[in-house]
């Protein structure tokens, strides 16, 4: 049997994600989100495997994207004098905000320590965007005005849109394969019996809360830098530039400056998991 | 352009931008939230303090003070340090003085403090929070 491929995982991923995410949302309640998430995770039966596999193939499927992205940039080189090939590349290509976001909004909404100061900062970076900011918020977050209804309802908009993206693209153009689907379905299904998803205290942290792992270089740059600059410009270079890659007659610089952020970023990262306070 | 597309084209956008009014209008809307009042009721020494959700409550010689646990940088819930009487964001590590004067870190501005008034029978104090 041929190995699954990046997509493959990813979208086996992302199935996964949706089916436990609709399982969770049973049990799961906006108006108490950290009494339903510990509920969830240690009364009810089987919480704590439903929510792990949420939590793990919604990682899954934001890492695998991303390598995804990466390994069909070879094809995109080949291709990229069709006009419908570059709006395509252009479109699908905001699959990949939607789904940190949606791993972002899932953060937030177990509400433990690190969901709560999570949900915080980002709704104070959206409001720093000078004149959209307000509007931005009032979408996406206000989580200190309307409590968590609006990121749920986010949460789920994120998730299907990936999916309906996802399946705009590559109806007709690939088939997902069976065997891929149910090898990386058994991989995930394995693990999650063993590791748990990780949920913490809401006053746990006295003197340090490390955010999502995904967010820990943007937690180190808000420590020296503008919020705006910080949080909303820097994070928006990498997601601009593989938006507007194949309308680039030379590339070349696209490339290096891609590069260039993600070691710059992974570097940054490092010195925000080494920090102990 | 063909004129045909060109009108198309602009009522589509004309449609779009109909639909999307009501549409930013409700997601716009604010719910009134009235300021609310936080009931302390227990007596307060000075030199003792009260952590709240929202707030801490001292007691000092010139009467009781109530200071904000939110951050000034990023909204983040601080915690109050004892032994160094001081505030400090877990976030990013912004500190402030017990009184909410802004110390250090990426803050810059002091906390917010609430209005406090002792309960008319002595045995405790409420906390004005604003809208």
């Amino acid at each position: 049997m041929k190995a699954p491929s990046y997509g493959q995982i990813s979208a086996a991923c992302l199935l996964l994600s949706l089916f436990t995410g609709f399982v969770v949302a049973y049990q799961y309640e906006v108006a108490a989100p950290f009494v339903s998430t510990t509920a969830i995770e240690a009364v009810l039966p089987f919480g704590w495997f439903w929510r792990s596999l949420h939590f793990w193939t919604s990682q899954g499927f934001v890492i695998m994207l991303c390598l995804h992205c990466f390994d069909t940039w070879k094809g995109l080189e080949s291709e990229n004098r069709r006009r419908t090939v570059r709006i395509h590349w252009t479109v699908i290509s905001a699959v990949i905000p939607l789904a940190i976001l949606a791993l972002f909004s899932g953060y937030v909404l177990r509400y433990d320590g690190t969901g709560q100061a999570a949900g915080a900062i980002a709704e104070h970076l959206l409001l720093d965007v000078p004149w959209i900011g307000n509007g931005l918020n009032r979408f996406f977050m206000a989580v200190s005005t309307e409590g968590l209804n609006r990121l749920y309802a986010v949460h789920i908009l994120a998730g299907c849109l990936c999916w309906l993206l996802g399946t705009w693209y590559h109806t007709r153009t690939v088939r997902m394969g069976y065997e891929a689907f149910v090898a990386s379905s058994l991989a995930f299904l394995v693990f999650c019996m063993f590791v748990r998803a990780p949920i913490d205290l809401p006053q746990g942290h006295l003197h340090l809360i490390q955010g999502p792992w995904f967010f820990l270089g943007i937690q180190e740059l808000l420590r020296h830098f503008d919020p705006l600059a910080a949080g909303i410009v820097f994070p928006l270079i990498p997601i601009f530039t593989v938006a507007v890659l194949p309308w680039l007659r030379k590339r070349q610089a696209a490339y290096l400056l891609l590069l260039v952020w993600t070691f710059a970023y992974a570097g940054i990262t490092l010195v925000g998991i080494l920090r102990t306070g | 352009m063909k004129r045909r597309n060109l009108l198309k084209n602009a009522l589509l956008w004309l449609l779009g931008a109909l639909v999307s009014w009501p549409l930013f209008a409700f997601i716009h809307k604010k719910r009134y939230r009235p300021p609310r009042e936080i009931r302390i009721s227990r007596k307060i020494r000075p030199g003792e303090f009260v952590v709240e959700p929202e707030f801490v409550l001292f007691q000092t010689e010139s009467g009781p003070m109530a200071v904000s646990r939110t951050c000034t940088h990023l909204g983040c819930r601080i915690n109050y340090l004892e032994e160094k009487k001081m505030f400090l964001c877990p976030c990013h590590q912004s500190r402030f003085a017990h009184t909410g004067r802004y110390i250090s870190g990426p803050a810059k501005k002091d906390l917010a403090r609430f209005e406090v008034t002792p309960m008319e029978d002595g045995q405790g104090f409420t906390v004005y929070l604003p809208a």
